[in-house]
C-alpha cells in the first residue's frame, strides 16, 4: 500500500512577470512600488511544486496537500482565484509581506511554524516542497531553512524529477551546474524538495475543484494570523535599478553576407 | 574582527573548479579590505589533499579538509555535516562560498543550523568604513540591492563570472583533518550519478565565450507563408558546432513546446534565459529572432559584448539593449555566418 | 438548429457541476450585480435570504467566470458620473480605490490639425480657417479651441476618475470577501446550455487543445455548469451575449451596428506637467474629425488618456494605435505629455448603439446586464455607471425571486427586472440618447450639431441616419484614397507590406502626409512595446485559437482586410494567399475584428467573417 503522502507546498506570491517594477523605500525597507496595485501570481518554481504535489497525491491515494503561503491576505486571496481550480488543497496562511526584501530566515521560521501547527502532522509522511528559487528573493535558502527547523536532512534543489519506486523509496532528478542533472535516490518521506520547473504541463482549471478549495479558502483568509517576522539582523544600503543603456549601433544597410562577415569576425576576436 | 572561511568543494576528479578558484579571489580580496582578516580554506571531498595542494601559497592561516569517500558525493545531509564541521573548526564569522549547485543546495540550512545567516547570488563584497556589505539582485535580476546582517557566521555564496579566478603555482598544502559526525539518518539519501545529454546533444557550456540565444522567430512563418523549422535545427545545431556556444532559449521559444507546435528538439527549459530562466555570464551574446523585451534581456544582465539579428528595426534590442542590432532574416544570416566559419576551419 | 445543447457524459468526459447562479464575465455590471447581492443575501439575523436548491440548507451557490487572468484586467477609460456606484458605494469606499480621485475640473477641446494630413471636409476646413482667423479673440491656444461652455448632459461633475482595473479588482475582492459568492478569472465560457428555450447554464471552454481546438496534451473537456439562472455581463461582443442574440434574434427595430476601439495608455507624467489630479479632458477634431480623444488625470501624477476611433469613420485602414500617438502629439497636449512615460496600455470595443442595440433581457433562465445589453449612454458617452446600475437592478429583482422562492423564469425575469429597468434612469436617459448619433451616418458636423440637438431638446430632435455594418458601407482603399494617392501606388504600396508582413497604415499614413513618430523608448514606443511594456500581452498555451475566419475564401477575395488594420495588438497579419494570420499570443481581446470585417458571413448578413469565440489570455496590466 502506498504511503499517504502529507505535502505541504510552500508558496509565496510575486508581481505577474511582465510587470514594471520600481523599488521604493518604505518605513520598513525596501519595497516595490505599488505592490498591491500590481496583479500577482504564485511564485513561478513553487506553481510547478503544486502541480507535482497533485501528480504525487494522485498517484498515491490518500494524500494531502497543504498550500503554505506567507503574503498579504488580500492579494493571496485573488491569487487564489487562478490557483484554486488547479488541484485541491488545504491553505494555511500567514498574513504578512510577500516582499522579496524580507530576511529568508524570518520567512522559514514562519512557515515552519505554520506547518508544525497543522493538527496530525506526521513526520513519517511528511514532504516538504516548494520552488528552489523564489522570483523575488531569489535566494533558494527558504526552503533549506524550513527543513532544517523541522529537522529534516534529506533535501534536494532544483528538482525536476520525482520518482517514487516499489519500495517507497524515491528516485529524484536535480539541475545542478552544466545543464546536468543529479540522480538521487532518498529511503523515503520526510523530505524538502525545492522544485525547479519539472517536466509537467499546467494542469487544467478544474471549476469543480475549485468550488471545493475555496470553501476552505475562504474561511482560511479570513483566520490567517499575522506573521512575527524578525528582521534585525538585515539592513539595506540601498535598492536600485540597474542603469545598463548601451549605444546600440543598428546596422540596417548592409547585406545578409556583410553582416555575416561582421559576426564571423566578431566571434573570432578575443 | 571577522575572520574568513573559504569553504570550497572538490569535483568528483578531485580538482577545484572555476568558480571555486573564483570564491578564494573574493575572499582573499574580502580579507585585505578588512584590513588584513585571516583567511582558513575549509575543503569537502572524497580525498582534498590534491586540491589544497593547487592553492597551497593563496595564503590562507589553514587548512581544514573534511574528507572521505561519503563526503565525495553531493548530498545535502553529508555537506551540510561536513559545512558545519568546517565552519565551527575554523571559528570563522564570515564565510566565502562559490555558487555551485552543491553549495547552493546547503548554505542556507547550514546557517541556519550556526544561528547565523546565508546569502546567495552575491554578485559584489565590499568593505566600508570596516564593515562588509554585498552586493546581489532581486526579482530576477531586476534590481539590485546592497546589504548588511548581523548575525554570524555570515555565509557568503558568491556568483560565478564575478571576479577573476585566483592563480599560482602549486605547491604543498598541510591539510588539517576535521571530523565530521555522520549518523545513519544522513545515509537515507544516495547519490546515485549524473544525467548529461550526450556530447553531441549537450547544449548548455556555461564556460563557453559565447552565448547564441534563439527566439520564437525560428518556429514562426517565414516570409514564404511557411514554417522552417527543420533548417533552423540544422543551421543552430551547427552554428553550434563550429562556436562551441552555449546555447540559450526566449521564454517563448521554450514554452512553445507545450503548444504543440513544430519545435526545436534539443530546446528545453534548462536552455531558457531571462526573467523566469537564467542569466548567465558568458562574454559575448547573439540573440536571433527574439524582440529583445525587458523579460527576456533581464537574462543578458551579465553577458558584456551583446549583438542581435531581428527583422524588426525597432525592437527592444535597439533600444540600448545590445552593442548593434543587425536587421537582418536570421535564416539567411545564419547560414553564411555558418559557411564563412567552415571556411575559417 | 439543435434545440438542446448535448449534455455531459460520460462519453466524452465531459463533467458537470450543479450551482444556483452562473454568471459569465466579472465588469462593472456583475460587479453591481454581485455586490448587491451579497450585501443583501444575509438577512439581519444571520439566515440567508434564500437557500440553494442545489445544496439544500445553504446559500445559493453563486459563481462568476471571467475570461480575462485576473479580474483586474479590464479596459476603460472612467471618468464618471458615479450616481449608481455612489448610490451602492461611500465616497469613502471610492476613495479606498487606488487611482481613484474626485473630478476636479473638465475641459472639452476642439483639435485643429496642425499638419494639414487629417481628412476634413470643406465644412470643417472653413471652420478651421474661421476659428484661426479670430485666435486673438477665442480661447485658442496651442492648435485647440478650448470650449466656454460644456453642455449639461456632456459634464461628469461630480463624479469620480477611476482605472476600472483597479477598481474591478477592489470590487472583486470585496465581493469575495462575503463569501458567498466565488469569482474564476482564467475561465472562459464557450457557450450557453439550451434546453429548448431556456438556458440551463453555461459551457466552459475546452483545455488542453492545439490552435485548432483539437484534444492535446491534457485535454479536459470544458465543464458544464448548471444553473436555474445565468446572467450574462459578457461585454459588448461577448461570445455569450452573441450567441443569445443568434439563438433569440434582436427585438424588432434593434440592431448593433454602431461601434468603436478605445485604446488607452497609462503613464506617470513628469513633474511640473501642469495637470491635476482630478482633471477631465475631452477632445474631438484630431487627429481625424471623427476620433474622440480622453485625458482624465488621477492621483501621484498618473494619467489615463486615449482615443476612440468609432465605426462611422469610413477609412478602410482606420488604426487606432497610430492615431493615439498622433493624437499625444497634438501641441495642446504633448506640452503637458512631453517626458511622460508609459506604464499601462490596453484597448477594447465599444458597445456605441446603446439602447438600440438592447437585446433581449430576459429569457427563460437568464438576464442580461452591462453594455452588451444595450445600457450604454451614447450622447453623454457614460457606460460604467449605466452597467453597474444594470447589475444592481437585476440583483434586486433575483433578490425578490429568492426571497419568494420562484422560478427564473421568462415572466417572473420580465417583472422583477425588466419592470424595474424600464422605470430607471438608465431607461430615461438611454431613450433622450437613442438616436443622438445619428447624425454622424451623414458626417462629422452633422454629427456634432445631431448630439446638440438631441441633448438640448431631451431626445425630441435628431439629425436622422441609420447606422450600416462595415460590410456594407466601407469604401475601397483605392476610393477613400481617390484624388490623394493612385491605385497603383496603392497596389505597389500593398504588394510591398505583404512582403514584409504588416498592415497598410503606417505606409499609406506617411503618404499622405502624417509625419514619422519620433519615438523616444518612454511615451512614444512602438506597438509591439506597448504590447509588451504597457499592456504585458500574454496567452497560456492548450486553448483554441478564438479569433477565427470562417470562410477563408471571402477573406482571399477581401480588398480591404480591415482586420489587420484595426488589430489593436497587431495579432492579426497578412497571410498566404490573402487569408490573414491570427497570433493568439498578441490579442488583447478587443473584438474589433469582428465589427471591422468588411465581409457579410454568407448565410447570416447580422455576422461577419470573423467569429470571435471565448479565448484566454491578453491584457495582463491591472492599471487600465
Amino acid at each position: 500500500m502506498s504511503v499517504q503522502y502529507q505535502i505541504f507546498v510552500c508558496g509565496g506570491i510575486v508581481p505577474d512577470p511582465l510587470q514594471t517594477l520600481d523599488p521604493v523605500t518604505a518605513p520598513a525597507g525596501p519595497a516595490l512600488k505599488n505592490e498591491m496595485m500590481l496583479p500577482a501570481v504564485l511564485d513561478p518554481f513553487a506553481w510547478h511544486a503544486l502541480f507535482e504535489a497533485a501528480r504525487l497525491a494522485r498517484s498515491s491515494p490518500g494524500s494531502k496537500i497543504y498550500l503554505v503561503s506567507l503574503a498579504p491576505k488580500a492579494k493571496l486571496q485573488q491569487v487564489m482565484m487562478s490557483v484554486a481550480q488547479k488541484a485541491v488543497f488545504d491553505l494555511v496562511v500567514i498574513d504578512g509581506p510577500a516582499s522579496g526584501f524580507t530576511d529568508s530566515n524570518a520567512v522559514a521560521a514562519a512557515l515552519s511554524e505554520a506547518i508544525q501547527s497543522v493538527p496530525g502532522l506526521d513526520m513519517n509522511r511528511l514532504l516538504v516542497f516548494g520552488g528552489w528559487e523564489s522570483a523575488s528573493r531569489g535566494s533558494g535558502t527558504t526552503l533549506q531553512a524550513v527543513g532544517e527547523i523541522l529537522g529534516i536532512t534529506d533535501q534536494f534543489q532544483g528538482v525536476d524529477d520525482l520518482r517514487i519506486e516499489s519500495d517507497g523509496s524515491f528516485r529524484i532528478l536535480e539541475r545542478i551546474d552544466g545543464g546536468k542533472h543529479q540522480v538521487s535516490t532518498c529511503a523515503g518521506a520526510p523530505a524538502v524538495l525545492g522544485w525547479a520547473t519539472g517536466n509537467l504541463p499546467e494542469p487544467p482549471n478544474n471549476p469543480q475543484i475549485g468550488m471545493t478549495n475555496m470553501r476552505g479558502i475562504m474561511p482560511a483568509l479570513q483566520k490567517a494570523r499575522p506573521a512575527k517576522l524578525n528582521a534585525q539582523d538585515l539592513s539595506y544600503t540601498s535598492v536600485t535599478l540597474p542603469k545598463q543603456q548601451r549605444e546600440t549601433r543598428v546596422v540596417d544597410k548592409l547585406s545578409a553576407e556583410e553582416i555575416a562577415r561582421e559576426i564571423a569576425e566578431w566571434i573570432k576576436k578575443s | 574582527m571577522e575572520s574568513i572561511l573559504c569553504l570550497l568543494h572538490t569535483e568528483s576528479n578531485g580538482a577545484l573548479a572555476r568558480p571555486a578558484l573564483e570564491a578564494l579571489t573574493a575572499a582573499k580580496t574580502l580579507a585585505a579590505d578588512l584590513g588584513d582578516a585571516m583567511v582558513d580554506v575549509g575543503l569537502i571531498g572524497a580525498d582534498v589533499q590534491a586540491a589544497a595542494d593547487v592553492i597551497a601559497p593563496c595564503g590562507a592561516r589553514r587548512f581544514l579538509g573534511a574528507a572521505g569517500p561519503e563526503l565525495g558525493e553531493p548530498r545535502y545531509a553529508t555537506d551540510a555535516a561536513a559545512a558545519e564541521a568546517l565552519i565551527r573548526a575554523s571559528g570563522a564569522t564570515l564565510v566565502v562560498a562559490p555558487q555551485t549547485s552543491r553549495v547552493a543546495r546547503v548554505a542556507g540550512g547550514v546557517a541556519r543550523r550556526l544561528g547565523g545567516s546565508a546569502d546567495t547570488h552575491i554578485t559584489g563584497l565590499q568593505v566600508e568604513k570596516g564593515a562588509l556589505k554585498i552586493a546581489r539582485w532581486y526579482y530576477r535580476q531586476r534590481m539590485e540591492a546592497t546589504l548588511s546582517r548581523l548575525k554570524r557566521p555570515w555565509i557568503l555564496v558568491v556568483d560565478s563570472g564575478c571576479v577573476k579566478p585566483w592563480e599560482g603555482a602549486p605547491g604543498k598544502a598541510r591539510v588539517e583533518p576535521v571530523s565530521v559526525e555522520l549518523t545513519e539518518a544522513a545515509r537515507r539519501s544516495r547519490f546515485l550519478g549524473v544525467q548529461e545529454p550526450p556530447a553531441d546533444e549537450q547544449t548548455i557550456r556555461p564556460e563557453a565565450e559565447l552565448l547564441f540565444v534563439a527566439g520564437a522567430g525560428w518556429t514562426k512563418k517565414q516570409a514564404d507563408g511557411h514554417t522552417h523549422v527543420p533548417d533552423a535545427e540544422k543551421l543552430i545545431l551547427e552554428f553550434l558546432k563550429r562556436t562551441q556556444a552555449s546555447l540559450g532559449g526566449s521564454k517563448s521559444l521554450v514554452d512553445i513546446s507545450g503548444e504543440g507546435q513544430a519545435v526545436l528538439h534539443f530546446m528545453t527549459h534548462l536552455n531558457q534565459i531571462g526573467q523566469t530562466g537564467a542569466t548567465p555570464r558568458h562574454p559575448k551574446g547573439l540573440a536571433t529572432c527574439c524582440h529583445g523585451e525587458e523579460p527576456h534581456t533581464v537574462g543578458w544582465r551579465f553577458v558584456n559584448e551583446r549583438r542581435a539579428v531581428n527583422r524588426d528595426p525597432s525592437c527592444g534590442w535597439a533600444r540600448g539593449k545590445a552593442d548593434v542590432l543587425y536587421v537582418a532574416d536570421a535564416f539567411e544570416v545564419m547560414e553564411k555566418v555558418n559557411a564563412l566559419l567552415a571556411k575559417q576551419d | 438548429m439543435d434545440e438542446t445543447t448535448p449534455p455531459a457524459n460520460s462519453a466524452t468526459d465531459r463533467q458537470s457541476i450543479d450551482v444556483d447562479i452562473a454568471c459569465v464575465g466579472f465588469g462593472p455590471a456583475m460587479g453591481g450585480f454581485l455586490t448587491t447581492l451579497a450585501r443583501e443575501l444575509i438577512r439581519d439575523d444571520g439566515t440567508p435570504a434564500g437557500e440553494s436548491s442545489v445544496m439544500p440548507g445553504l446559500p445559493p451557490q453563486i459563481v462568476c467566470y471571467e475570461r480575462a487572468a485576473d479580474v483586474s484586467f479590464g479596459v476603460s477609460g472612467v471618468a464618471t458620473r458615479s450616481r449608481a456606484l455612489r448610490a451602492s458605494l461611500t465616497e469613502a469606499d471610492l476613495a479606498q480605490i487606488p487611482m481613484a480621485t474626485p473630478i476636479k475640473s473638465e475641459k472639452v477641446l476642439y483639435l485643429l490639425d496642425p499638419h494639414g494630413a487629417s481628412r476634413r471636409s470643406w465644412l470643417l476646413r472653413a471652420a478651421d480657417v474661421f476659428i484661426r482667423a479670430f485666435r486673438r479673440v477665442l480661447p485658442f491656444a496651442h492648435d485647440a479651441l478650448n470650449l466656454p461652455y460644456i453642455p449639461p448632459f456632456l459634464r461628469k461633475d461630480p463624479g469620480w476618475i477611476l482605472s476600472m482595473g483597479q477598481f474591478n479588482q477592489w470590487v472583486g475582492s470585496r465581493v469575495m470577501s462575503s463569501g458567498l459568492v466565488q469569482i474564476w478569472p482564467g475561465t472562459p465560457v464557450a457557450e450557453p446550455l439550451f434546453e429548448d428555450n431556456r438556458v440551463a447554464g453555461v459551457r466552459l471552454v475546452d483545455q488542453g487543445t492545439d490552435k485548432q481546438g483539437r484534444a492535446d496534451a491534457g485535454f479536459m473537456p470544458g465543464m458544464d455548469i448548471r444553473a436555474a439562472l445565468t446572467v450574462v455581463g459578457d461585454g459588448p461582443f461577448g461570445p455569450i451575449g452573441r450567441q443569445l442574440d443568434q439563438r433569440f434574434g434582436m427585438p424588432e427595430g434593434h440592431r448593433q451596428h454602431d461601434w468603436a476601439v478605445g485604446m488607452k495608455f497609462v503613464v506617470d507624467l513628469r513633474e511640473d506637467s501642469g495637470l491635476e489630479p482630478g482633471a477631465v479632458i475631452h477632445t474631438f477634431g484630431y487627429p481625424e474629425p471623427e476620433i474622440f480623444g480622453f485625458l482624465y488625470v488621477h492621483p501621484k501624477r498618473i494619467a489615463s488618456l486615449g482615443v476612440f476611433v468609432p465605426s462611422w469613420f469610413d477609412s478602410p485602414v482606420r488604426t487606432a494605435y497610430r492615431y493615439l500617438q498622433h493624437w499625444m502629439l497634438h501641441p495642446y497636449l504633448f506640452r503637458h505629455l512631453e517626458g511622460a512615460t508609459l506604464r499601462s496600455w490596453g484597448a477594447k470595443t465599444l458597445g456605441e448603439s446603446g439602447r438600440r442595440g438592447e437585446p433581449r433581457l430576459v429569457g427563460h433562465g437568464y438576464a442580461r446586464v452591462g453594455e452588451g445589453s444595450g445600457s450604454t449612454n451614447v450622447l453623454t458617452g457614460s457606460g460604467v455607471d449605466e452597467a453597474w446600475e444594470t447589475g444592481v437592478l437585476l440583483a434586486h429583482g433575483v433578490l425578490d425571486l429568492l426571497r419568494a422562492g420562484r422560478p427564473f423564469t421568462k415572466e417572473n425575469l420580465e417583472e422583477v427586472y425588466i419592470r424595474r429597468r424600464r422605470r430607471s434612469w438608465i431607461e430615461r436617459e438611454g431613450r433622450i440618447a437613442e438616436k443622438s448619433r445619428d447624425g454622424f451616418q451623414r458626417g462629422f458636423v452633422s454629427g456634432v450639431i445631431g448630439m446638440a440637438l438631441a441633448g438640448f431638446t431631451k431626445g425630441r430632435v435628431v439629425i436622422p441616419g441609420e447606422p450600416a455594418p462595415s460590410h456594407e458601407r466601407l469604401p475601397a482603399i483605392e476610393e477613400y484614397f481617390k484624388g490623394r494617392v493612385s491605385s497603383e501606388e496603392i497596389r505597389s504600396i500593398r504588394e510591398d507590406c505583404a512582403a514584409r508582413g504588416v498592415s497598410l497604415h503606417d505606409a499609406l499614413m506617411d503618404r499622405v502626409g502624417w509625419p514619422a513618430i519620433p519615438f523616444d523608448g518612454k511615451l512614444l514606443v512602438t506597438h509591439q512595446d506597448a504590447l509588451l511594456l504597457g499592456g504585458k500581452v500574454q496567452a497560456p498555451a492548450g486553448y483554441a485559437d478564438h479569433v477565427v475566419f470562417l470562410y477563408p475564401h471571402l477573406c482571399e477575395s477581401c480588398g480591404t482586410r480591415i482586420c489587420i488594420e484595426m488589430c489593436s495588438g497587431q495579432a492579426i497579419t497578412p497571410g498566404p494567399r490573402g487569408v490573414p494570420y491570427f497570433d493568439r499570443e498578441k490579442c488583447v481581446h478587443c473584438g474589433a475584428c469582428v465589427w471591422n470585417c468588411a465581409q457579410a458571413h454568407p448565410d447570416d448578413p447580422a455576422r461577419a467573417n470573423i467569429e470571435f469565440r471565448a479565448g484566454t489570455g491578453g491584457l495582463h496590466s491591472s492599471e487600465n
